[in-house]
């Protein structure tokens, strides 16, 4: 589903921040990448997700290569790929409900969706995807007033809407308390298995790594440390990517 | 009792050496000395005379007194300027807004389409800002004649360049994550903006516009005196005819307008914020 080879990035100064990265996430599977701060996992999702240009490699997904695209077919390939960052980013002044059915505008064209218009069985959609986060009483309430972990629930929803093959997560329980994001690795462990997702997911948790995760990946200096199923992985070689990166 | 430990500071490094304080001390009296010629080189040139406002004090008094009751007997005739005083002010925020928005869109760094289209908006805005209101007012009552039309084509043209430059750095200013992920999901950058950066940015949007509002109801007053129609122009006419009551009256009247402007569109920000 997601099929990342010999993905690298050179800054113009000559700095590499990723390395000729193979990473492949098959649907209903959930894969977790581990590695210390600057180790290159936000430079790997951000090239994934086409908002930074690799300088080689390409990125599948659905087999299709987002890698040499720009414009309207960048755009059309990204439908597939959904992204949810740290802090859930919705748009605090619309309801829960309005920041759902913001994921399907990718798929509507034309004046009323161009003017602030959301179509009507988008939102009916919407109430289902909000109900499968748990989070369907709070439709009507303003993104702003969600606590951290309803907004990352609301973010998920967001996703789903959008309806894609692919669901990449960037640190999305970095501010969240251990309930919550037990919460989050929960509903995203569920998502790969019943939505039939590609979950491709940055965490700093060793714990949740290892309890979620199909199979874990390890990231330093912008290349691939390791990248074995969670059975074979054990939580000291997790532990060593950080450990390596402070001494 | 404690003893207190008491780590000295360092020598600065240029202690010992009195040269760099004394320059500064010379930099602060040069710069005070320029100050004082600034402001007395000013009263020179406005020909500043206090002996002329002891003299003109009894004018004052005198134009107070023939001003005085205002005479409300042709109140009715006032009301329609009034009304046009307002209405240009409208006029002139509503085509500002409606103007000034898509060019902020194009002025805002973060959001512009183009580099090219960056600068030509923020010339636009530059431009339309720099001239005052009265002077665009003076160009369109030449051009499309004299009335409250020019009035408010000359408050909507000011407003795009003042109201313009605080969209854009509202837009500037504002979280972008919200809008990044709205691009990631595939959405065009129309709908980016309208589902993304409008309901971001629309409180602060509105308050702007309503500050300007009760900016524009002030100048309207002033605009008048050009031609360009409202109570300014009665203003001008009564006072060109000495008729002093009358004058009052519409002072009252301006009076009543701006202090309501005001106080609504303070309610209304306040509500906003």
């Amino acid at each position: 589903m997601l099929d990342v080879s010999r993905l690298s990035l050179q800054y113009p100064n000559g700095k590499v921040a990723l390395a000729d990265f193979d990473i492949a996430v098959r649907a209903g599977e959930l894969v977790i990448v581990l590695g210390g701060n600057g180790s290159g996992k936000t430079t790997l999702m951000r090239c994934i997700t086409r908002t930074l240009q690799p300088t080689e490699g390409s990125v599948r997904v659905n087999g299709t290569d987002l890698a040499p695209l720009t414009g309207e077919k960048l755009r059309r390939a990204r439908l597939e790929l959904a992204l949810i960052s740290q802090h859930g980013s919705l748009v605090r002044r619309r309801s829960v409900l309005a920041n759902v059915a913001t994921g399907s505008l990718g798929r509507h064209g034309g004046w009323f969706t161009a003017l602030g218009g959301l179509p009507a069985e988008e939102l009916r959609l919407a109430h289902g995807y909000l109900a499968e986060v748990g989070l369907a009483h709070l439709a009507d309430q303003r993104a702003g007033t969600l606590s951290g972990g309803q907004a990352q629930r609301v973010a998920i929803a967001r996703a789903l809407a959008q309806r894609p093959r692919v669901l990449l997560a960037d640190e999305p329980v970095a501010s969240l308390d251990p309930e919550a994001a037990e919460d989050i690795m929960k509903l995203l462990r569920r998502l790969a298995a019943e939505e039939n997702l590609a979950v491709l997911c940055v965490l700093h948790q060793i714990e949740l790594a290892h309890t979620y995760a199909d199979r874990v990946v390890g990231i330093r200096d912008g290349r691939m440390a390791f990248d074995l199923p969670r059975a074979e992985v054990s939580r000291e070689k997790m532990r060593h990517l950080y450990l390596s990166e402070a001494a | 009792m404690t003893s207190t430990s008491f780590t000295p500071k360092p020598p600065r490094a240029d202690a010992g050496n009195g040269w760099p304080h004394a320059l500064a001390s010379a930099v602060r009296i040069v710069l005070i000395l320029i100050a004082l010629l600034i402001a007395v080189q000013s009263l020179i040139v406005v020909q500043f005379r206090p002996q002329d406002l002891i003299t003109g004090f009894h004018g004052m008094v005198d134009i107070f007194q023939r001003s005085m009751p205002p005479d409300f007997s042709n109140f009715d005739t006032v009301l329609w300027p009034t009304l046009e005083t307002i209405d240009i002010a409208i006029f002139g925020t509503m085509a500002g807004l409606l103007l000034s928005l898509p060019l902020a869109v194009l002025a805002a760094a973060n959001v512009t389409p183009s580099r090219v289209l960056y600068y030509l908006a923020r010339g636009i805005i530059g431009f339309t800002r720099a001239v005052p209101d009265l002077v665009w007012a003076l160009l369109f009552v030449t051009a499309v004649g004299l009335g409250p039309f020019p009035g408010g084509l000359a408050l909507a043209v000011h407003s795009i360049g003042m109201m313009g430059r605080l969209f854009a750095e509202t837009i500037e200013h504002m979280d972008m994550a919200p809008i990044d992920a709205l691009s990631l999901t595939g959405a065009r950058r129309l709908q980016v903006f309208t589902h993304g950066v409008l309901p971001s940015v629309l409180p602060s949007l509105t308050g702007i516009s309503l500050y300007r509002l009760d900016e524009n109801i002030r100048s309207s007053l002033v605009l008048g005196f050009v031609g360009a129609g409202g109570i300014g122009f009665q203003l001008l006419t009564a006072m060109n005819l000495f008729q002093y009551q009358q004058v009052s009256v519409l002072l009252i009247v301006t009076f009543v307008i701006v202090l309501t402007a005001e106080r609504l569109s303070a309610i209304a920000r306040e509500r906003l914020a």
